[in-house]
């Protein structure tokens, strides 16, 4: 059960000493209480007011760092289980799977693949997040080569897949300092992985086929020393998958049962030729750490886009900076688009003008990053912030005429900026698809 | 599952038939009840009662229609008929989505060949169908009149009406015994209004079936993906006005930049990655209809929402 910031108080050495980094005790309590700081971090506790305060006052879901480095992730300190609730915090860490029985050329390849690959979108570098190395081959020699294949080709993080601890501690032979993520500890293997785990300080993927052994092997991973436990919930498939990967978001947030209270680990190669929409599943319903044969770049780049779209913080429109944006080149007759700043309706807008292959100028508008239908309801866009947006990027000195083209939403303004500008308004449609057409017949025609 | 949550619901999605058999009055060799849930999709056992359907769009005038498409089915799209049965015999939809893009020529006023594209598609495939009529006002109301009248005894899903015109499309699913979709934008809210506005001109809640609009993915999916979301919540929480199916359709994912950008060889298997995605994902999200425009994504989204759901 979750305490209130006050409960919380009233166990703090009250002392306002800042050396937490919050200015007073009933700061630090508060932040405490909605799980955004570490109990740890006060130095004057006592041991009875630490383990009261310690159980119910960490973040529900573990925070887990995989690999160190540039390309490190963090995942877990989830709150929610709607992201439109707050948001998600931590996206999930997309990885390639690598077998040991693979040739030195092929392993390098798609280890260069994975490092290499960026998709710009919306101003976001989305990237692959590492490689997840398989011992297929049951061979510990093997697994060690292929380890040291990969490490001699990037620096990433990695997931060590092999059942054997003979295996694993081949393979942390050659990046056991580089905080791999061990898949994993299961009922056989517990204690021999957990003493691997432990010595190389790496974090663990923990395996079992229901809730009450998977509970149980929690437990004693943590007794023997491993704290950073990522749960691997072992769904034969996808659908199992969804199941019980919500109904471990549900516990863990409502912090019923500690254990489950770990990022969700999901080998999406499992489902075979469904590896893609396992993927999909694994983004969309808490998945974590989530391993992929190579796929193909339409795929990849579909996955790394739901990543981006389900853990963009619904809470914060993505903006575009104003101003007078160009596509192709425009000279001083070409028509002037006015629309808002808000990321999706100039990518949008900006996509199908290319197409339509006449020059023009975007004129983009600060509404804060609201939507055109949004921001023309509660005021953000009015004649006066486009009248504004004219004199500050001197359109006017751009181009020789006089006529804006304001979005079909926008039509209800479109007497008042006439008279805030004195420029010629013209409705555009209210769907940019239909954009190629409006220039075609309405400006040109 | 030993640890499952118990559930706090106290509302039911409403069942909403599509197509309508011999038995029923019509012609159809099958017909759909969508909705019917009481909980969230896998997590409770009547969360997700039946696997989503997968719906294949066409139109009866190819110009206003993706070239992928035009592409890759060739000579078949120049046909209605042809079109609409390989939908079913070929594809595999389980429903078919036409649209009466032909409305869209300037000075449209050719009616009759409205309702003969409707029966045209109803003679061809023995599925049932959707109907996607006009957005233009002066021209909505004796077009849906005809696309009822064409449909009558088919229980047609009519398409689309909005807050801001409404009226024409539901007067036809009344009078025809249709239902309809109801479009709003991206918004839990605007979507419980326009269903009340629907509710106070007459039209049932069994005959409404809630589009929230889709954008495609990394055009504002996001956005959609949690309207679903809080729809389905609102719903089985009570409230009787959201608690009908939905109907998902990214229909700009084969014009995005992803597509028209993709490198050579690469635009299909971008569109059918983009569409399989986006409808796997809307269904996830508590969809009950996911509306794909290549043929080539019926077969795999029809895949990935059987192993998720198992068979309809």
């Amino acid at each position: 059960m979750a305490l209130k910031a006050l409960d919380i108080y009233k166990l703090l050495p009250k002392k306002n000493c800042k050396e937490c980094g919050v200015p007073t005790c009933l700061t630090f309590a508060m932040k405490l209480a909605s799980g955004k700081a570490d109990i740890e971090l006060c130095p004057y506790l006592d041991e009875t007011a630490k383990s009261v305060l310690g159980a119910s006052t960490r973040p529900p879901i573990r925070l887990v760092k995989v690999g160190v480095g540039e390309r490190s992730f963090r995942v877990g300190d989830e709150f929610v289980f709607y992201r439109h609730e707050k948001t998600f915090y931590h996206q999930p860490a997309i990885l390639f799977r690598i077998s040991d029985l693979w040739d030195e050329a092929t392993i390098t390849g798609v280890v260069h693949e994975v490092g290499d690959f960026k998709l710009t979108r919306v101003g976001q570098d989305l990237l692959l997040n590492g490689v997840a190395i398989a011992n297929d081959s049951g061979d510990p020699a093997a697994f060690g080569r292929a380890v040291a294949v990969v490490e001699a080709n990037a620096d990433l993080p990695e997931v060590l897949i092999a059942d054997d601890p003979a295996a694993l501690e081949a393979g942390l032979a050659h990046c056991g300092t580089f905080r791999p993520l061990l898949d994993g500890a299961t009922e056989a293997n517990a204690e021999a992985v957990c003493a691997l785990a432990k010595k190389h300080g790496a974090p663990l993927v923990v395996r079992a086929p229901d809730f009450e052994p998977l509970v149980a092997l929690v437990q004693r991973c943590i007794a023997l020393g491993v704290p950073d436990l990522v749960l691997d919930l072992d769904a034969p498939t996808p659908a199992e998958f969804v199941e019980r990967s919500s109904a471990v978001r549900q516990l863990a947030i409502a912090r019923a049962v500690p254990e489950l209270g770990y990022p969700v680990y999901y080998d999406c190669s499992r489902a075979g030729a469904l590896a893609p929409d396992a993927l999909a599943l694994g983004i969309l319903k808490f998945g974590s750490v989530l391993v992929a044969g190579p796929l193909s770049r339409p795929q990849t780049i579909a996955a790394l886009t739901l990543r981006q779209n389900i853990y963009t913080d619904p809470q914060k429109p993505i903006q575009m900076t104003p101003g007078l944006y160009r596509i192709g080149n425009p000279g001083p007759e070409s028509p002037v688009l006015m629309t808002v700043n808000f990321s999706l309706t100039f990518f949008t807008l900006q996509g199908y003008l290319e197409s339509t292959r006449i020059p023009c100028y975007m004129l983009i508008v600060d509404t804060e990053g609201q939507s055109v239908l949004t921001a023309v309801a509660a005021g953000k866009l009015s004649e006066t912030v486009v009248a504004d947006a004219i004199r500050k990027f001197e359109v006017g000195d751009v181009v020789a005429h006089r006529k804006l083209i304001i979005p079909g939403y926008a039509s209800p303004l479109s007497g008042a900026i006439e008279d805030a500008t004195k420029w010629t308004v013209m409705v555009g449609p209210r769907d940019a698809a239909d954009i190629g057409a409006f220039l075609e017949t309405e400006w040109k025609g | 599952m030993a640890y499952a949550p118990p559930a706090d619901w106290s509302g039911t999605i409403g069942l909403v038939q599509i197509g309508s058999t011999k038995a029923e009055g019509g012609t159809r060799t099958i017909s759909y009840r969508i909705g019917g849930n009481g909980g969230l999709p896998f997590i409770e056992p009547n969360g997700g009662l039946t696997r989503p359907l997968v719906a294949y769009e066409l139109c009866d005038d190819p110009a206003y229609w993706s070239p992928l498409v035009l592409e890759r089915l060739g000579a078949t799209t120049a046909d209605l008929a042809s079109w609409a049965r390989a939908a079913g015999a070929e594809l595999g939809a389980d429903l078919v989505r036409l649209y009466l893009t032909s409305t869209k020529r300037r000075g449209f006023d050719d009616f009759d060949a409205i309702g003969t594209a409707v029966r045209t598609a109803l003679g061809a495939t023995d599925l049932p169908l959707i109907v996607e009529g006009p957005n233009e006002p002066s021209i909505e109301s004796e077009a849906f009149r005809r696309i009822g009248e064409a449909g009558e005894g088919e229980r047609l899903l009519l398409g689309t009406a909005e807050a801001a015109r409404y009226r024409s499309v539901a007067a036809a699913a009344l009078a025809y015994h249709h239902a309809v979709i109801a479009q709003s934008p991206i918004d839990v809210n605007l979507a419980k209004q326009l269903n009340i506005l629907l509710r106070e001109i007459g039209v049932p809640h069994e005959q409404i079936v809630i589009d929230p609009y889709t954008g495609a993915l990394g055009y504002g999916f996001e956005y959609s993906y949690s309207a679903m979301e809080r729809i389905r919540y609102a719903a089985l929480k009570g409230d009787a006005d959201l608690a009908m199916p939905m109907i998902s359709s990214a229909v700009d994912s084969l014009t995005i930049k992803e597509v028209r950008d993709a490198p050579p060889g690469e635009a299909h298997r971008t569109a059918v990655a983009w569409e399989v995605t986006t409808g796997l994902a809307a269904a996830v999200a508590g969809a009950a209809i996911v509306c794909v425009r290549h043929p080539d994504s019926v077969a795999p989204l029809k895949a990935a929402l059987t192993a998720t759901w198992g068979s309809a």
